[in-house]
């Protein structure tokens, strides 16, 4: 089944951004999407490393926040991105 | 007085009053940041102690950023979110690694993070007129 995760962190401007547009998302889109904090949550941090594999050659080779994953398709976004780029990811 | 100072692009740790003008290593030009005692030895993987304020930070990557291409951004909110979560991270993890970035617990690989890191590399910042680190602590003048 199609997770869509958003790995984010508190401190970061780019993630803070992003957030209205992932509100405006699920409101008018009908998804939902797990959002991960990862400098504060080891959990999460340990989570976003499982899928280093996956994500860093989507991101200049690095973790970076804040990162989209698509856990049935593999589709990553990497940093800000347009309202419409995030519906397009979503949607897939 | 002897500082520490720290290369951001090859992570050479200069001890001394001034820093090198051109590092011995990367050659590259104005390319040293001072750094806290404590930062140096975590460096050169020795326990740290001494610990570097959020001002002393905020003075040092003025200066260095003063004799650079780039500046630190003029955006004093997004400043102060990225200083919170350095200090978080230096508290935490023992160096002040980028807070929009995760470290994955290779040393050598999360030396890179360190800020400032060197984002003359980024694709944010390479060849891009209003280029910015990734985090956009700074940003190239115009």
């Amino acid at each position: 089944m199609k997770k869509l995760i958003l790995f984010h962190a508190r401190e970061c401007p780019h993630c803070r951004k992003m957030m209205p547009l992932v509100d405006r998302l699920e409101k008018e889109e009908g998804v939902v999407m797990e959002r991960l904090e990862v400098w504060h949550d080891e959990k999460n941090a340990d989570l976003m490393r499982s899928y280093k594999p996956i994500l860093a050659p989507k991101c200049e080779g690095q973790l970076r926040t804040p990162t989209f994953f698509n856990t049935e398709t593999n589709d990553v976004l990497c940093g800000e991105v347009p309202y419409e780029t995030l519906k397009d990811w979503a949607k897939k | 007085m002897k500082k520490f100072w720290r290369c951001f692009v090859c992570n050479d740790i200069h001890y001394g009053v001034k820093p090198p003008e051109l590092c011995p290593t990367c050659r590259v030009l104005n390319a040293y940041v001072e750094i806290s005692a404590g930062e140096a030895r975590r460096m050169m993987g020795l326990p740290a102690e001494g610990g570097f304020s959020r001002e002393k930070f905020g003075e040092a990557i003025e200066a260095f950023a003063a004799q650079n291409e780039f500046r630190v951004n003029p955006d004093s909110e997004r400043v102060n979110t990225l200083l919170d979560g350095l200090a978080a991270n230096e508290e935490k993890h023992g160096l002040r690694y980028c807070p929009c970035r995760l470290i994955s617990k290779d040393f050598a690989e999360d030396s890179k993070l360190v800020c400032p890191c060197n984002f003359l590399v980024h694709e944010t910042y390479k060849g891009v007129e209003q280029g910015e680190c990734w985090c956009g602590l700074f940003v190239r003048r115009t």
